[in-house]
């Protein structure tokens, strides 16, 4: 399914029937810099324009999308899937107070052991695709590790957010090459090559191998066919940039900069997709749990998400701002 | 999509070659901030060092491009993919006409002959120009061009970093930059694949 061929009527009504709904990641390596702040309000301001959203908490160990949404006590959740007590995915979605909207929370889980396996999430992002909505937005928890950035992988174009702060900059490098040489291996069939991206993972490994285009060559070298191959996933991969809570023109600079600087070293190639303002009225939407979006829909950072929630409803335009 | 060490001056600041001087400016004001030591979206990304390579690539780019003519010479020399033979040697039929003999070379007339390290510093003594003023107004470290004009190839970066180092060093002592830069990088290409014999001996 190409992205740029769903504008125009879809958009009105809201109904792509017949076709799978859009999966949307947020990811971003560092907690608390408004992932599922930004769920909930994309996820609003999506629906109030027509779409079917579903949002999915994916963070089983820090679940809250269903507080930022005005849920005190979900009905379903991720949680019954992952202990086995529903198999149908569709049955986990509950209705929100805002129309159009439904949510798969992730509360109530075996506080022994919330994540699923492997082979479980995964099944369970397939079962996604086979959901009545137009777009289901996942939110994921912290990390870069492997049960977080499956997630990530159902698109090539998820969302990675960013504070205007070094920790979370840092920590969005460490999760978008993670997600990247991630892909780039599962892409990858033959075990000798898959090897050798294993090998790069490593930062200071032996090969010498310090770049995803020494890999390439490397790859090239081994197997031309899967040079190709891998070639073309690398440029397939393109993350789309939100800096949340910016104050000032320096910070939404950082955005461009970080979109060279994943250029220049790491062979990432990412879309700057939009920034949102730090915003006293967040903190109190926030408090109040209720979208930002709903209660002061003319503040500044309500405009900026309803700007991105435009945007994503698109389909790929132009960057930002 | 292109390693950065591979990138041309164009690549290296984001823009397109068709580029106006108020973007170039702009391109390079961005560029400024983004390499600087202090940027907080390089400052987990940058190795000890390499950020202020790649600002003094910057300079260099910036330098070449924003003045007409540097840019016209560098334009044509990309576009080019200039073959070697274009361009006249001194044993060739066509164009300047080698010295007599060696006697008549005037290593200080720059219009000729091979530039090495010992040569680029005389001419760069004969004119009075201090190697401190050359660093200044490159903003190339000096150690490099020190090194440079001792022709230590081993202690310098990679080809594309010298290569920006040396057509501004041209520059700067008021050398044609293209001529002294093809001339001096066959030495250091040279040297450089002498010392890779070495090491991988089979090869």
């Amino acid at each position: 399914m190409k992205r740029g061929q769903r504008k125009g009527g879809s958009r009105r009504t809201g109904r792509r029937s017949g076709s799978q709904p859009r999966l949307l990641p947020l990811g971003g390596g560092k907690g608390g810099v408004g992932k599922s702040f930004l769920v909930a309000n994309l996820a609003v301001s999506m629906a109030r324009s027509g779409h079917r959203v579903v949002a999915v908490d994916c963070d089983l160990e820090g679940a809250n999308l269903h507080t930022l949404l005005g849920l005190r006590r979900p009905l379903h959740s991720f949680a019954e899937y992952v202990a086995g007590r529903e198999t149908d995915v569709r049955k986990l979605a509950e209705p929100t107070p805002v129309e159009n909207l439904r949510l798969i929370a992730g509360t109530g889980v075996d506080l022994g052991s919330a994540q699923p396996e492997q082979n479980q999430r995964l099944d369970f992002l397939d079962s996604l695709r086979g959901m009545d909505a137009d777009f289901v937005l996942l939110d994921l928890g912290a990390g870069s590790s492997a049960s977080v950035l499956d997630y990530f992988m159902v698109s090539d174009d998820g969302l990675v957010v960013i504070a205007p702060e070094p920790t979370a900059v840092e920590n969005a490098y460490t999760f978008m090459r993670a997600a990247f040489y991630r892909r780039l291996r599962l892409a990858m069939v033959e075990p000798e090559v898959r090897r050798l991206v294993s090998v790069a993972m490593d930062q200071r490994n032996e090969s010498g191998i310090r770049s995803p285009y020494e890999l390439l060559r490397e790859v090239e070298r081994l197997d031309p066919a899967e040079g190709v191959h891998f070639a073309s996933v690398m440029r397939a991969f393109r993350p789309r940039l939100v800096v949340n809570g910016v104050r000032g023109t320096e910070d939404i600079r950082l955005g461009f900069s970080i979109k060279t600087l994943c250029s220049k070293y790491y062979a990432i190639e990412p879309e700057y997709l939009g920034y949102v303002s730090y915003d006293e009225q967040v903190r109190e939407a926030v408090r109040a749990c209720r979208p930002v979006v709903d209660i002061a829909p003319d503040s500044s950072a309500a405009v900026y998400i309803e700007r991105i929630a435009r945007k994503l409803a698109e389909g790929p335009g132009e960057e930002v701002p | 999509m292109k390693p950065l060490e591979e990138q041309d001056h164009y690549e290296l600041l984001e823009i397109s070659p068709q580029a106006s001087a108020e973007e170039i400016e702009g391109a390079y004001q961005m560029a400024r901030s983004i390499y600087a030591d202090e940027s907080m979206a390089g400052r987990s990304v940058f190795e000890a060092g390499d950020a202020a390579l790649i600002r003094d690539r910057v300079e260099v780019a910036y330098c070449a491009l924003i003045d007409r003519e540097t840019r016209r010479a560098y334009d044509a020399e990309l576009g080019g993919v200039v073959p070697e033979h274009v361009e006249p040697t001194s044993e060739t039929e066509s164009g300047a006409l080698p010295p007599e003999s060696l006697e008549d070379f005037d290593p200080l007339d720059a219009s000729q002959g091979e530039f090495d390290g010992t040569r680029l510093r005389r001419l760069r003594m004969h004119r009075g120009i201090e190697l401190e003023r050359v660093a200044e107004v490159t903003k190339v470290n000096p150690t490099y061009l020190r090194f440079i004009e001792e022709e230590r190839f081993d202690d310098l970066p990679a080809a594309v970093y010298v290569r920006g180092f040396v057509l501004g060093y041209a520059g700067c002592v008021g050398l044609d930059p293209r001529r002294v830069a093809k001339s001096y990088m066959s030495r250091y290409e040279e040297s450089r694949n002498s010392s890779k014999r070495r090491l991988f001996g089979r090869r």
